[in-house]
């Protein structure tokens, strides 16, 4: 089985700094995978590479084992790679439903939107794709929404549009408990329908709830990738922590 | 299925048996509608009681408004598209006199206005690209850029033409084509309600529309989508700046001349309408609807003033009064949108 994403001896240096060096993992179809590291590990670096805003200065990107250059945001898109950002999702004074049709909307051939089809798919991917709780019609605005059925919207938009990996920088630093929950078990829920996720987080209990494997980095490079089932909390808090 | 439905149908019923006056500040241009209704019910009362004294319902008022709501109709609603979009153009009145002199002068030198009123409309809209893209190219405030347009064009007006008037004598088809009556109606009336539908339709009902809220209402967001955002800025500053040509069109049709000086101010009023009409100063917010309710409220109490004879500095205090009231108001809004 050729892994759907693989990062080949990637580094990136902006002039003098260098952000990663060397840094090879992959990605499994349908496989949960928590990118670990304490702040300045190179985190966000590596989704910024993944998702095609930035370019690696060394090394490639390939999907289904295909050498692939990102040069942009749609480049990563067109590969089924959605990044889902804390705070960059969402347009806050737009509906449900246009902000899932958002760049992707449905329209006749001279441009005008085709609004009821829109809103019976929103409808409907709001209420089985993902189940939000308190949201009652895909016409409320996104900035009425709690943070977590913000990003519920946000990977309902993903799922929508086919994507086979969900990139998620930090996604529950800013929920309650119970909206963490509800995350968590979206991501369980999406990848038993085959959609493989990326936890980028420096919450190792929340990682460690769902993901399948740990990528764990430090100083821009990998210091340690290990299945759950080889590893435990501690030891996972130790790389984090020590290296 | 069918349970789900059901389910969502429980709310909306709910909100059925909210009152009218509720569902009505709902709506995005609710709140200056019901003050606008209301202004109106008070005027066409003190119209019908004091039919002597207080001549608003008199055709010539009438005709009046008319004629006056046109010109800062346009020019709202390009501000306004740029306002959504997150930018400001502030040399809008400058380049609507700018066109204005650029096209009577051509007419004046035997062009035909069918041929010159277009090419004011290309001059406005390059000159609303140029704004736009120096704002983007250099990462500046459309603020200070289109404040320098402001100026600029304003010069370019005196250098051009010098500080005289310019007689503006098309062919009479033209005239009546932007200045005549059509059933009663204004033609320069007619074109604006045509224009309030169009933008209508491209801001709510179209993808290009649904672009500017989302780069004004979040450009991260938008981009991350994939929407480009500068692109959608640009066509908006040209928006800006077509729509101020067209008011030089319909200002110049109706006058006869252009006075070099008459764009001054315009611009502040016009952002004051999309203000009044529900825009946020951020961006992102707003509705076509509103903007030209602003504009309607803006001239009926400015009419209002005239007719009951106060002195002119009035109309500036109220309108002042008016924007600053809108802008609290709306940034309650938005804060209850956040909460």
């Amino acid at each position: 089985m050729s892994n759907l994403l693989e990062l080949h001896n990637i580094s990136k240096s902006f002039g003098a700094l260098t952000a990663l060096r060397n840094l090879s993992f992959h990605i499994g179809e349908g496989e949960v995978v928590g990118l670990l590291g304490d702040n300045g590990a190179g985190k966000s670096t590596t989704v910024n590479l993944i998702s095609g805003i930035h370019k690696p200065t060394d090394g490639y990107l390939s999907v289904d084992g295909r050498k692939t250059l990102f040069t942009c945001r749609s480049d990563s898109a067109d590969a089924g790679i959605e990044t889902i950002y804390q705070h960059t999702a969402l347009v806050d004074s737009l509906s449900i439903t246009r902000n899932i049709f958002m760049g992707r909307e449905l329209t006749d051939r001279f441009g005008f939107l085709r609004q009821a089809e829109m809103r019976e798919i929103a409808m409907e991917v709001l209420q089985n794709a993902v189940h939000i709780s308190g949201i009652d019609s895909p016409d409320t605005l996104v900035g009425n929404l709690s943070g977590g059925q913000k990003q519920a919207v946000a990977i309902a938009r993903a799922v929508y549009f086919k994507k086979r990996v969900l990139l998620l920088d930090e996604p529950t630093s800013a929920l309650s408990v119970r909206e963490t929950e509800a995350l968590l078990n979206q991501v369980l829920k999406l990848k038993a329908e085959n959609v493989s996720s990326v936890l980028v987080t420096h919450n190792i209990y929340h990682a460690y709830q769902v993901c399948d494997r740990f990528v764990i980095m430090s100083h821009g490079t990998k210091v340690f990738d290990v299945a759950k089932a080889d590893t435990t909390i501690n030891q996972l808090t130790d790389y984090v922590v020590l290296t | 299925m069918t349970p789900i439905l059901a389910d969502s149908a429980a709310p909306r019923s709910r909100t059925q048996r909210q009152s009218i006056l509720k569902q009505i500040m709902g709506m995005p241009a609710g709140a200056i509608f019901l003050v606008f209704m209301a202004l109106q019910i008070v005027c066409i009362a003190g119209a019908l009681l004091y039919p002597n004294e207080f001549r608003y319902l008199s055709p010539q008022n009438l005709t009046i408004l008319m004629k006056a709501v046109p010109v800062l109709g346009c020019l709202a609603l390009g501000a306004g598209v740029l306002m959504i979009a997150g930018e400001f153009d502030l040399s809008i009145g400058s380049v609507y006199t700018f066109t204005a002199v650029l096209m009577a002068s051509l007419v004046g030198a035997g062009v035909s206005a069918f041929v010159a009123a277009p090419l004011g409309i290309l001059a406005g809209v390059l000159i609303g690209l140029l704004n736009g893209q120096i704002t983007i190219r250099f990462g500046l405030p459309s603020f200070i850029v289109t404040l320098g347009g402001l100026l600029f064009w304003r010069g370019a007006v005196l250098l051009y033409n010098g500080a005289v008037q310019v007689r503006f004598d098309p062919e009479p088809v033209f005239t009546s084509l932007f200045s005549g009556t059509f059933l009663g109606i204004n033609a320069a009336f007619i074109w604006i309600v045509l224009f309030v539908v169009g933008f209508h339709f491209l801001l709510h009902r179209h993808r290009f529309g649904n672009h500017v809220f989302a780069t004004g209402g979040n450009r991260g967001a938008a981009e991350a989508i994939g929407i480009n955002t500068n692109r959608v800025k640009l066509i908006a500053f040209a928006i800006a700046g077509g729509m101020a040509a067209v008011a030089g069109i319909l200002a110049t049709a109706r006058v006869g001349s252009v006075q070099p000086g008459q764009g001054a101010g315009l611009e502040l009023q016009a952002i004051a309408a999309c203000v009044i009409g529900g825009l946020s100063l951020r961006g992102g917010r707003g509705s076509i609807i509103g903007i030209f309710l602003g504009v309607l409220l803006i001239h009926t109490i400015t009419d209002v003033l005239l007719l009951l004879r106060a002195p002119g500095f009035y109309l500036d205090m109220f309108i002042a009064t008016l924007i600053v009231l809108a802008a609290i108001f709306n940034h309650l809004i938005e804060r209850r949108g956040v909460a």
